[in-house]
């Protein structure tokens, strides 16, 4: 099979103006020339098949837009090539743009003052959708997610997750080869997120569209993306299995409690002592959990725990027993933790 | 793949795209409602400004002009700049700033006509809405001043042609935020810049020959005095009508090919060194 997108030692470098400090420094700015390059995106080799859904992870300014963008054809690589259903994208930016979709989880498509429906219908005239295609999806739509309930809603009244379910949804009117995503779940719920997740899988699946992933959300990939492709700095640093990464943060949960309300005025040696009361709880009550790992961080009490020997909530019931908690949370596996992983070696 | 056209969206598409913009306009009941309130306001200024100045001449005509003909020229002025006036400026520099400009550019369309047709469904609903209540009212008020004949009609195709000469201007402005990073002083400048050099706080006939000679090889006079003169003069003849509207197209014509000329360079930019 031809691979869908092609991108062959592709840099991307911009021209950036070196910034002074100060009014003074402003003002010399006005007349400097003095340019630094700035590389985004260094030396970066990807084939991508049909039907793939690929994980693209990296920290914030890694250079995943910049990726996104040069397969879209708004930006044009420094150095290297890219092909896109076998043509260059920034050459034929309006051709490409027909069999592609593009979600970004920030921005929306849709008029805002309009019904959603309204949007479907402008966006079937630009990508002259047949009236059968059309109505196949609105009905495949409502199939999957219930949709009908939201077309005629105007999209300004719409919660967030609504928005982002719709805007994903108009991504894939023209049934387009390839959609990239730009972070769609950011901001939403824990529920919304997996409501997004199960659309995404589903339409990759049954339309077999190939979908490129960009995320913070290690939870999104671990879900949807069975290959990862990691970027950080301009330079791609794994390109593999999902499986390979799992290890690492597939079942691991931390969870991050406080027992005072007035943390702030505990000093480092109670919270040292709570700690270690913490984990001492915990060992008694799991003594078979060999991944339990207590620490302390700012005025929190951080809790390592793997979900395959403890659930989360035995967990936190179990200290609850002992002493009444304050203030609880749970942190994401952050992909930062994922990248700190890989240098630290082990994965690729 | 499927048999579609290779050169992006049909005309269908943008009608449907203009249809949208109508009902997105529509839809903003209380804005519409504040510009003609706005617009009441400036016309009670400007009736006093200028029955000052009609009342410290020795006679009924300045500049070939009465009182009620510079009334009509100007609320009449007024009105068309609240039809024409669709922010394509802000449009342009806001669609840079946040990105957006990326969900343009990732479609198989041609920004210019879409955003022309994205907002041209608010000129479409000022027309009703404000001038053309405003246009009967100065009919009645000035006693049947402005003639009604052939010159309507011309004036119908003239204020076509000026809203298009004024999108493109617009647009070539707009585009100029691509290099300021800022909307507003450029935006601000391009008002105070159109609304002179177009006769539409000042009717040309009260400018002197020198910066006349100069506003006639712009394509300000265009968007507003030529319109306004095509309706209220009442000595134009078929052939003057004609080349009236010869000058708009010769207008469209060049602005057209520049402002799409910047924005093809402008993008080009883009794509090479990032927003």
């Amino acid at each position: 099979m031809e691979q869908i997108i092609k991108m062959e030692n592709v840099s991307k470098e911009f021209k950036i103006l070196k910034r002074r400090e100060g009014i003074k420094g402003s003002i010399r700015d006005l007349f400097s020339r003095d340019y630094q390059i700035l590389k985004a995106v260094n030396d970066v080799t990807v084939d991508i098949m049909p039907g793939e859904m690929v994980g693209y992870l990296g920290p914030n300014g890694a250079g995943k837009s910049t990726t996104i963008k040069m397969m879209t054809g708004v930006l044009e690589p420094t150095k290297g090539q890219i092909f896109v259903n076998g043509r260059v994208p920034y050459e034929n930016r309006t051709r490409n743009a027909q069999d592609i979709g593009v979600v970004f989880g920030q921005r929306s498509q849709l008029w805002w003052a309009l019904p959603v429906i309204e949007s479907f219908r402008i966006l079937k005239e630009i990508y002259q959708i047949s009236d059968r295609e059309f109505n196949d999806n609105l009905e495949y739509y409502d199939a999957l997610v219930g949709a009908s309930e939201l077309y005629h809603k105007p999209v300004r009244q719409m919660s967030l997750g609504q928005r982002t379910l719709c805007d994903i949804l108009a991504a894939f009117l023209h049934n387009p080869g390839i959609v990239f995503m730009d972070e769609p779940t950011i901001g939403l719920d824990v529920s919304m997120k997996s409501k997004i997740r199960e659309l995404v899988g589903a339409l990759n699946k049954e339309k077999g569209t190939t979908i490129i992933l960009t995320t913070h959300d290690m939870g999104d990939v671990d879900a949807l993306c069975r290959r990862i492709i990691i970027i950080d700095k301009g330079r791609m640093i794994y390109d593999n299995d999902i499986e390979h990464l799992r290890g690492f943060f597939g079942a691991y949960r931390t969870i991050r409690i406080q027992f005072d309300r007035h943390a702030q005025k505990l000093d480092d040696e109670v919270l040292k002592h709570q700690a270690d009361e913490v984990e001492e709880w915990l060992r008694i009550k799991f003594p078979h959990a060999q991944s339990i790992a207590v620490s302390t961080e700012e005025q929190w009490i951080q809790i390592l725990i793997n979900e395959d020997e403890i659930h989360m909530m035995e967990a936190v019931n179990c200290i609850q027993e002992h002493r009444q908690i304050a203030d609880m949370n749970l942190q994401e596996i952050s992909t930062e933790s994922v990248i700190r992983k890989i240098y630290e070696g082990g994965i690729v | 793949m499927r048999n579609r056209s290779k050169r992006g969206i049909s005309l269908k598409g943008y009608m449907a795209v203009l249809k949208g913009s109508i009902m997105q306009g529509l839809s903003f009941r209380a804005s519409t409602y504040l510009r003609i309130a706005g617009n009441l306001v400036y016309l009670v200024i400007i009736y006093f400004l200028w029955k000052a100045i009609f009342a410290s001449s020795p006679t009924d005509t300045v500049n070939g002009m009465t009182f009620y003909d510079t009334m009509i020229y100007l609320v009449l002025a007024a009105a068309m700049f609240n039809f024409m006036d669709t922010f394509v400026v802000w449009w342009i520099g806001d669609d840079y700033q946040t990105g957006e400009i990326v969900l343009y550019l990732t479609k198989p369309i041609d920004y210019q006509p879409y955003l022309f047709c994205a907002r041209f469904g608010n000129c479409v609903i000022s027309f009703f809405v404000t001038f053309m209540p405003t246009f009967i009212i100065v009919y009645f008020v000035t006693r049947g001043s402005i003639l009604l004949g052939i010159n309507m009609l011309f004036f119908v195709v003239s204020i076509l042609l000026a809203t298009a000469v004024n999108f493109c201007v617009d647009f070539f402005v707009g585009t100029i935020c691509f290099y300021t990073q800022s909307v507003w002083g450029v935006n601000i400048m391009k008002e105070v810049v159109v609304s002179l050099l177009s006769g539409a706080t000042i009717p040309l006939a009260f400018f002197p020959a020198g910066l006349r000679r100069v506003v006639d090889v712009l394509p300000f006079q265009a968007i507003y005095h030529i319109p306004l003169h095509v309706l209220t003069d009442k000595t134009m003849n078929i052939v003057d009508y004609m080349s009236s509207i010869g000058i708009q197209l010769l207008w469209i014509a060049v602005m057209l090919g520049i402002s799409r000329l910047f924005w093809k360079v402008s993008v080009k930019g883009l794509t090479v060194n990032g927003g």
